[in-house]
């Protein structure tokens, strides 16, 4: 329950945007730029604060930012590990999902796999209160969705 | 439409036309740090000319973060969703979404709510956008700055606000340095401390150009500044005339990203077809400054340190931004060796490290 004080200085929210960025390369330009633009946002304060904050990442990896956009124009923005399909794809050795899921198998990955993802996914902010099951348990529902065969054991 | 929006807009569709390559470009820096680049998927291949596809999707409620994660994953370009104001549960709502003119939008959502459980595809509208709107909207949002008593930056649209103040002129175009970032206002605030008159300037990295322009208004007798973006160099030149600063004065060079002591043949390396912009001299590495500022990031400002050192004169003054806080031990650690009486200045979570350069 949030206190009388927060209540009253909490900013108004306008809308939550979710987009995916290279680590230390926001530009003004597309993904960011319409994305940021339509809520006339500082485009070039926030390149800089998330370049300045994805340093630590390995330079171009893509991250997936969250970003609260309130109604005076100011933002906050978190980053969130890589989308899970970025990660099964480098997990399988492919480039992209499977043209029929369900139908043609793009690759397979091991439950081990999924377990590495389902770990870096916990340290992630939204996702550190679920259980490792339930995480993995949605990484294997998006893998299934990407024509990627989960198996018990890779020979 | 104002002659002044339209020059913009030509500005920036000239320069933006390989947005694509510039983002790889750019990042070979990391080729310092062995690092494998990873192929940029999310990177449009449309320049800012073509539209895109701007799909309105409507989604339950609670199902709308999980849609909205998903969609990222399957081809979006960006995803958002307007706060409601009423907290009724099962509410439907509408995502907003961006995607490339390319994309097959179909597919993508039917994957994305397969993949969260949803047995309906769900209902949703696709409409054209133009990125001129977008643009359009950051320019208006742009308003003079006033950095410190007497000292402004005003948009090449606006007009200044105190005639008898230094006023940068600026059209940032899409580079950096607009004047509102802390770090922009950390390395003003130190030029205008510093610079007393007649000294040498080099920005590193110098984005708009902003810092190099503001140190030749202070009094510094001539500036250079050196950037890995073309996109940064033709909008510095274009902000130096707007300040009636010549080339005589304030020279602009690009400079390729691996190796800046490597003497180039050719500085446009790897931009065929760029149009505007020709090689002329090559930046000299042998001239040093009195003056050396790189507001740049933490990685580069890490592994170019001896680079950067290099180009100031024995005690002359070396200035580091483009860092926050947390990252500050790592700077003044590796620039203990080339820097003495280091003073540390901050500003909301930024910082700017600067330091006399050891005279051996």
């Amino acid at each position: 329950m949030a206190t009388l004080k927060e209540i009253l200085t909490r900013r108004p929210v306008a809308a939550t945007i979710r987009l995916t960025v290279p680590a230390g390369g926001a530009r003004p330009a597309p993904p960011v730029g319409p994305a940021l633009g339509q809520y006339r946002l500082n485009l070039m304060a926030f390149c800089k604060d998330f370049n300045a904050r994805t340093q630590k990442y390995k330079a171009e990896t893509p991250m997936a930012v969250t970003i609260t956009a309130f109604k005076d124009n100011t933002f906050e923005f978190t980053v969130k590990s890589p989308s899970v399909t970025w990660y099964l794809k480098k997990a399988a050795g492919i480039e992209s999902g499977s043209s029929r899921p369900g139908h043609v198998e793009a690759s397979t990955i091991s439950l081990k796999h999924v377990y590495e993802i389902a770990k870096v996914k916990q340290s992630d902010p939204f996702c550190a209160y679920m259980s490792l099951e339930s995480i993995s348990k949605s990484i294997i529902g998006t893998a299934n969705s990407m024509g990627i065969q989960v198996k018990k054991d890779l020979d | 439409m104002s002659p002044v929006l339209c020059c913009f807009r030509n500005h920036i569709f000239k320069h933006l036309a390989c947005t694509n390559s510039l983002v790889r470009r750019e990042f070979s820096l990391t080729k310092l740090l062995s690092v494998k680049a990873v192929p940029l998927s999310t990177c449009t291949n449309a320049s800012l000319t073509s539209p895109f596809l701007s799909v309105h999707i409507q989604c339950r409620k609670d199902f709308a973060d999980m849609l909205s994660e998903a969609l990222l994953c399957f081809g979006a370009s960006s995803t958002s969703i307007d706060e409601q104001d009423s907290h009724v549960q099962n509410e439907e709502i509408c995502i907003s979404s961006i995607y490339d003119i390319s994309k097959d939008v179909r597919k993508s959502i039917l994957h994305a709510a397969d993949s969260i459980g949803l047995k309906d595809l769900p209902t949703y509208k696709i409409v054209k956008g133009y990125h001129s709107d977008w643009i359009k909207d950051i320019q208006d949002s742009f308003h003079p700055v006033e950095v410190t008593k007497g000292l402004w930056i005003v948009p090449e649209w606006r007009t200044p606000l105190d005639l008898q103040a230094t006023n940068i002129i600026l059209n940032p175009g899409l580079a950096f340095g607009t004047g509102d970032h802390p770090t922009t206002k950390l390395c003003l605030l130190l030029l205008h401390e510093i610079i007393k008159g007649k000294e040498s300037f080099l920005d590193y990295g110098t984005g708009s150009g902003i810092l190099a322009i503001a140190a030749l208004k202070f009094g510094a007798d001539f500036a250079v500044g050196i950037d890995i973006d073309p996109q940064a160099i033709t909008a510095a030149r274009h902000n130096a005339t707007l300040n009636n600063i010549g080339p005589d004065i304030l020279q602009l060079y690009l400079v390729p990203s691996e190796e800046i002591n490597s003497p180039s043949e050719n500085n446009s390396t790897g931009f065929e077809g760029q149009g505007s912009y020709e090689p002329e001299a090559s930046f000299d590495e042998i001239v040093k400054y009195d003056i050396v500022v790189a507001n740049i990031l933490l990685y580069p400002l890490l592994n170019l340190a001896d680079q950067i050192v290099s180009f100031a004169k024995p005690g002359a003054m070396v200035a580091l931004s483009g860092i926050i806080t947390e990252q500050l031990p790592r700077i003044t650690g590796r620039y203990s060796e080339f820097l003495e009486d280091i003073t540390v200045s901050k500003m909301d979570d930024w910082a700017c490290v600067s330091g006399k350069k050891r005279r051996i």
